[in-house]
């Protein structure tokens, strides 16, 4: 379980693999047009979230039930260098008075700090049931407001849903088939997806690279493929920051049973057998639900929301010399990087990075309520 | 003229209102109107932002349209006050509940047999109609023999495992559950133990898409037999070829249950389009054609990511002890077995 197998699919064209991968990790790319081959017009979802930011306000929206992915440029580009949220109480039961419906017809689907505005986004599903509209709420001065779809800057690129192919197709069945994206992140020029099939249990991992699309002799082509920068591991990754070790980029993932498994990014190669290196057993009946990386006193640390206890802070000092664990871990015990749980942030559904002093999360509290808080982060 | 204005609702479906003031002074602020929908918490409706929607005025009217359509059973409040020293003018209106009967059953779960491996992977619950997304997990429930409830059996994730029309849930035992040498299996044990005896059930208190309960609860018991560690072998599965000239079905027996998504959409015959269904609890494939079978060779195709019910592919065991065994091969994407109509 703490080694993970990543199993690269059949690669059509070595070309667009190192395009979609980048076999050695770019430097950041200062001067990209990030908006290039955007086109404007209404953004049409059919879900929205997880969400995460890119660059220049860019907001990215996995569209799970289409099988996409959206890139919205929201405009919110003005700088803040920290955000005023202190608490919004009931912030469901606000979205829903935005909304026209009840609080209890809203999910909220996961929160996204603009890093530029310190904006907080939140994607929200309108109706719990198969007819559910989707919606992007910014928070502003304390109030909900629906970020307007109708007239978007946006480009949208396809997930591959099914496998590129099967062999019951011939069945003239309709596809059952869905796959779920679990958490996104942007990483300088890429975004990275974690999923998981409602059929074969195979959690994959994707880099697509952003701009989605470029254009040539005036076409739209879209870089991403079907197989490009899939791989398959067989637990599925819950939640994964992006982080450098050393001078190197990284995964890090959450598996669901709470290993934390680094990843170097440039190893990630079609084909490639790679064996991830387990920094840190985090206990059992603990889901982790979201991940952020944040800077104290110079030191990086990781914070990691989970379903049963505090929070988690986890120091990264030792990141770079930490051995891998490679035999189980027995007697309940945790292993790999040090860790503290923050007893008082329990209740923690969704967690994002504020500014550099402070954590937004979303909080479950009394009777249904969600509240929207500021916590300085430990 | 503003003691004279008054609020009225026209309605242009069942759920899609227009709220009209009328008797409004010509240079009314359409902001004087705000309609809200209540929450029923009189502490969160007095910071509630208004509902969204489009204002537009005409003479002494001035007019509200929604921008979503109402939700039944909530209180709705148009507040008009055109300046702030006057006292307001509320009108409330809602839709009333729908007093239904449930309807909505669990139709199906998925594996049907009720011996089931130790290693089961995951459950299909099929529903007769949409079903609502949202804290889920509260309405499943793995009971012991002794009606115990067993703790966190499942992979609970907040996305949901649905098909789009939210009829079908994917459920999966935790892996960390299943597979050895993780910790919560030397924990807290694997969730399901040979020999037992086990309840899954469903819940009637969970909401269908309309918003009904379901018309009852539903249980499926079931026994624990041992561990499946054989990986499926298409070679090794018995094909019944149809007679030539027929449009019979091809019929495929597995010497154990598949997994029942994955067995409709990964086995097939290239080239011929049809259509399958499984039986015998998920052991026999059957293929009809949509035309008559000629005589010869066919053949059936196989894709290895098909899995028997505790997660086993073709060549390719789920619980692979990754500690013992890093230098596992990647096998073929597909197998092919060749049979002959006749």
């Amino acid at each position: 379980m703490a080694i993970v197998w990543l199993k690269g699919t059949i690669m059509k064209s070595i070309a667009l693999i190192s395009l979609a991968l980048g076999l050695a990790f770019p430097a950041a790319n200062h001067a990209a047009n990030w908006t290039a081959g955007m086109k404007e017009g209404k953004l049409e979802l059919k879900s929205a979230g997880p969400i995460a930011f890119g660059p220049e306000g860019i907001l990215l929206i996995a569209d799970t039930k289409a099988a996409a992915l959206a890139a919205l440029a929201t405009g919110d580009t003005k700088a803040a260098a920290s955000a005023k949220l202190t608490k919004i109480e009931g912030i469901n039961q606000k979205v829903a008075g935005l909304l026209g419906t009840a609080a209890d017809q809203i999910l909220i689907e996961d929160l996204a700090v603009n890093p530029i505005s310190r904006n907080i986004y939140l994607a929200v599903s309108r109706g719990r049931g198969a007819d559910a509209t989707p919606v992007i709420i910014r928070v502003k001065d304390g109030q909900p407001e629906l970020v307007s779809l109708d007239k978007a800057k946006f480009s949208r690129a396809e997930l591959p849903d099914a496998p590129t192919e099967s062999a019951g197709q011939g069945n003239r069945q309709s596809n059952p088939r869905r796959e779920s994206i679990t958490d996104i992140a942007f990483l300088e020029d890429r975004v990275l997806i974690a999923g998981l099939s409602n059929e074969e249990f195979a959690s994959t991992l994707r880099a697509v690279p952003f701009p989605f699309k470029t254009v040539a002799n005036g076409t739209s082509v879209e870089i991403y493929h079907g197989a490009h920068g899939r791989f398959e591991t067989r637990a599925p990754v819950r939640t994964f920051v992006p982080f450098k070790v050393g001078n190197e980029a990284h995964l890090l993932a959450a598996y669901t049973c709470t290993p934390l498994v680094q990843f170097p990014l440039s190893q990630i190669q079609p084909g490639a057998k790679l064996k991830g290196k387990t920094i840190a057993e985090l206990g059992n009946r603990n889901r982790p639900l979201d991940m952020i990386v944040y800077q104290k006193d110079g030191k990086d640390f990781l914070l990691l929301a989970n379903s049963s206890r505090g929070i988690m802070k986890i120091s990264t000092d030792q990141i770079e010399k930490m051995e891998s664990i490679e035999a189980p871990v027995k007697d309940g015990g945790k292993k790999g990087l040090p860790y503290e749980t923050i007893e008082s942030w329990t209740g923690i559904d969704q967690l994002d990075r504020l500014d550099n002093q402070h954590a937004v999360v979303l909080r479950r509290g009394e009777g249904g309520a969600l509240n929207l808080e500021s916590l300085t982060l430990p | 003229m503003v003691a004279r204005a008054e609020i009225t609702v026209r309605w242009l479906e069942t759920n899609k209102p227009i709220v009209l003031v009328s008797g409004v002074d010509r240079d009314v602020n359409a902001r004087a109107l705000a309609v809200y929908a209540d929450q029923g918490d009189l502490k969160a409706d007095m910071s509630l932002p208004p509902m969204l929607g489009r204002y537009w005025t005409e003479p002494g009217r001035l007019y509200f349209e929604p921008q979503f359509p109402l939700q039944r059973g909530v209180n709705y409040r148009a507040v008009f006050r055109p300046d702030a020293k006057a006292a307001p003018i509320v009108s409330t209106f809602k839709l009333p509940l729908q007093v239904a009967e449930p309807t909505t059953v669990v139709a199906q779960i998925y594996p049907s047999a009720d011996v089931l491996p130790e290693n089961l992977l995951k459950f299909y619950v099929h529903f007769s109609a949409s079903m609502s997304r949202g804290r889920i997990y509260d309405h499943i429930h793995l009971l012991d023999e002794r009606g115990h409830v067993v703790e966190l059996p499942f992979l609970e994730i907040d996305e949901e495992l649905w098909t789009p029309d939210l009829k079908r849930l994917t459920l999966f035992i935790d892996p960390g559950r299943i597979k050895r040498g993780v910790k919560p299996l030397e924990e807290i044990g694997p969730a399901l133990q040979e020999g037992k005896r086990f309840t899954l059930v469903i819940d009637k208190a969970w909401h269908d898409s309309g918003g009904q309960p379901l018309k009852g609860d539903f249980r499926k018991a079931f026994r624990v037999g041992p561990p499946d560690r054989e990986p499926p072998d298409p070679t090794r599965w018995k094909i019944e070829p149809p007679r030539a000239g027929t449009r019979d079905a091809l019929r495929v027996n597995f010497p154990d249950s598949m997994d029942q998504a994955l067995a409709l959409r990964m086995i097939g015959v290239p080239k011929i389009t049809g259509t399958a269904t499984l039986e015998d609890h998920e052991r026999l494939w059957k293929f009809t054609p949509s035309t008559e079978w000629r005589a010869g060779t066919y053949k059936l195709r196989v894709d290895s990511i098909i899995e028997d019910l505790a997660g086993n592919n073709v060549g390719k065991l789920f619980e692979v002890d990754v500690f013992e065994n890093v230098q596992r091969s990647i096998t073929k994407d597909v197998v092919e077995v060749p049979f002959v109509v006749q």
